[in-house]
């Protein structure tokens, strides 16, 4: 599966003019995205747009305009508009379910991201939203490859969005789930303690099966449910045995490690299942964490691939000490970049393994 | 109230509820259409009129003939409340 555009909408610099140098600090514990302009989207539409509607909308128009034919928009999203959602369930113990507005509630449904991009570009084709929480986003992903497999010359619109609302944040802060103390997002993975920092985004890729001219190839995705170590470390291995041959290496190891020590043995136990010159890098200082946070990781690496050239701050530098001047990755790992492993975990339940090659 | 104060009250309802980005009482006309080349509202807006009308006025439309009379422009509406109004 080829990506052949994608965009970039998160707490930092990664909507026009991209830049991964500069990062933007992290308020209260929370990443919040830097909205653009949407200039695509028509002003009486996009007053009644919820965060992750606007977001998504935002983000896809750019992709789908010059392109001749979309025949499928598939979104991964874990809450979808949740603020819109806890304003619509609000009104309707404040109203006593009477005097309800239809805004908030056509908003808080997940698929109204999909259904609104579909609605806003007269797209009739397949249309469909994975809400698998923290592997939402991955599920997206194989249902896309799924249909490209039966479809062989379809374009299709993949996405992952998901949006901090000030409800899910409280009950994700209530569950332990970001840290206690104020910590800037670039002292993330310094601070040994439990929870991590919110973020928020929307990346979207248009993909389909041909090779040329293609940003990155997205070659093999695994989940897996289990909070057992040994179990996702034995899943790598084998992961790593369907899709890599053994003349092959992987250039870049990049994690979802996001600074709550109750989940850093599986970083580490995955970390060990790699060849210790494998050069490893961490994103979640960059967009927070959040159940789709992995089309961050996705997006980062078809960046990496096409560039070349990857911030320092994303190495982790403990394994690369020799890494802190130099800036591009062939300094690092020593040849061309072409193959790049991601793992992320989503509360120490939710695993995915994903290959993206140039 | 008085009609005056009435308007700017029911002009910045009409914003927040529709969410009009960018836009301030002063720029929603008192005999400018509503809907079609005025204001350019719709049909989901005018749902969310009535509601309006019914949380802060405490006023019921029932008949959908009779909201398109009441929600003509600001002038139609403030008549409307005047007369009907029940808080």
């Amino acid at each position: 599966m080829y990506i052949h555009k994608s965009t970039c909408i998160s707490p930092q610099q990664t909507y026009s003019e991209v830049d991964l140098e500069k990062t933007i600090l992290s308020v209260n514990n929370i990443l919040t995205v830097v909205e653009p302009k949407y200039q695509d989207i028509p002003l009486n539409i996009l007053r009644r747009m919820g965060k992750a509607v606007r977001m998504g909308v935002g983000a896809a128009l750019p992709l789908i305009k010059d392109s001749k034919n979309i025949d499928g928009i598939i979104i991964g999203t874990a809450n979808g508009g949740m603020e819109d959602c806890i304003k619509f369930l609000n009104q309707i113990v404040q109203f006593e379910e009477g005097r309800l507005t239809p805004t908030n509630f056509v908003q808080s449904t997940p698929n109204a991201i999909a259904a609104q991009i579909s609605i806003t570009t007269q797209n009739k084709g397949y249309n469909i939203t994975h809400v698998h929480r923290g592997l939402a986003f991955e599920n997206a992903l194989i249902d896309a490859q799924m249909l490209l497999k039966e479809n062989l010359d379809f374009n299709l619109l993949v996405g992952g969005v998901d949006e901090i609302s000030s409800y899910n944040y409280n009950i994700e802060n209530l569950g332990g789930w970001y840290k206690e103390k104020e910590i800037d997002n670039t002292e993330l993975y310094k601070n040994d303690s439990k929870g991590t920092i919110a973020g928020e985004g929307v990346t979207m890729f248009l993909v389909n099966n041909c090779k040329e001219n293609c940003f990155a190839n997205i070659s093999a995705i695994k989940t897996l449910h289990t909070n057992k170590t040994d179990e996702v470390a034995e899943q790598l291995k084998l992961f790593i045995a369907d899709n890599i041959s053994p003349e092959q290496k992987i250039d870049l190891f990049i994690t979802g490690e996001n600074g709550d020590n109750r989940l850093q043995n599986y970083y580490n136990i995955c970390e060990k299942v790699l060849d210790k010159n494998t050069g490893i890098a961490r994103f979640k200082h960059f967009c927070g964490e959040y159940p789709t946070a992995s089309a961050f990781s996705v997006w980062l690496a078809s960046q990496i691939l096409n560039n070349q050239i990857i911030p320092k701050h994303f190495i982790k530098q403990d394994r690369f000490p020799q890494s802190l001047s130099k800036k591009t990755l062939s300094d690092i790992c020593n040849n061309k970049v072409e193959r790049i492993l991601i793992y992320n975990n989503y509360k120490g339940q939710q695993h995915s393994f994903m290959l993206i090659e140039k | 109230m008085e009609r005056e104060e009435l308007k700017l009250q029911l002009k910045n309802h009409i914003i927040k509820y529709l969410n009009l980005l960018e836009m301030t009482p002063d720029d929603i006309k008192d005999d400018q259409p509503l809907f079609g080349d005025g204001l350019g509202l719709d049909s989901i807006d005018s749902i969310e009129l009535i509601v309006l009308l019914e949380r802060e006025y405490g006023i019921k439309i029932q008949d959908p003939k009779d909201g398109r009379k009441i929600l003509a422009d600001i002038n139609s509406m403030l008549d409307y409340i005047l007369e009907h109004r029940t808080k």
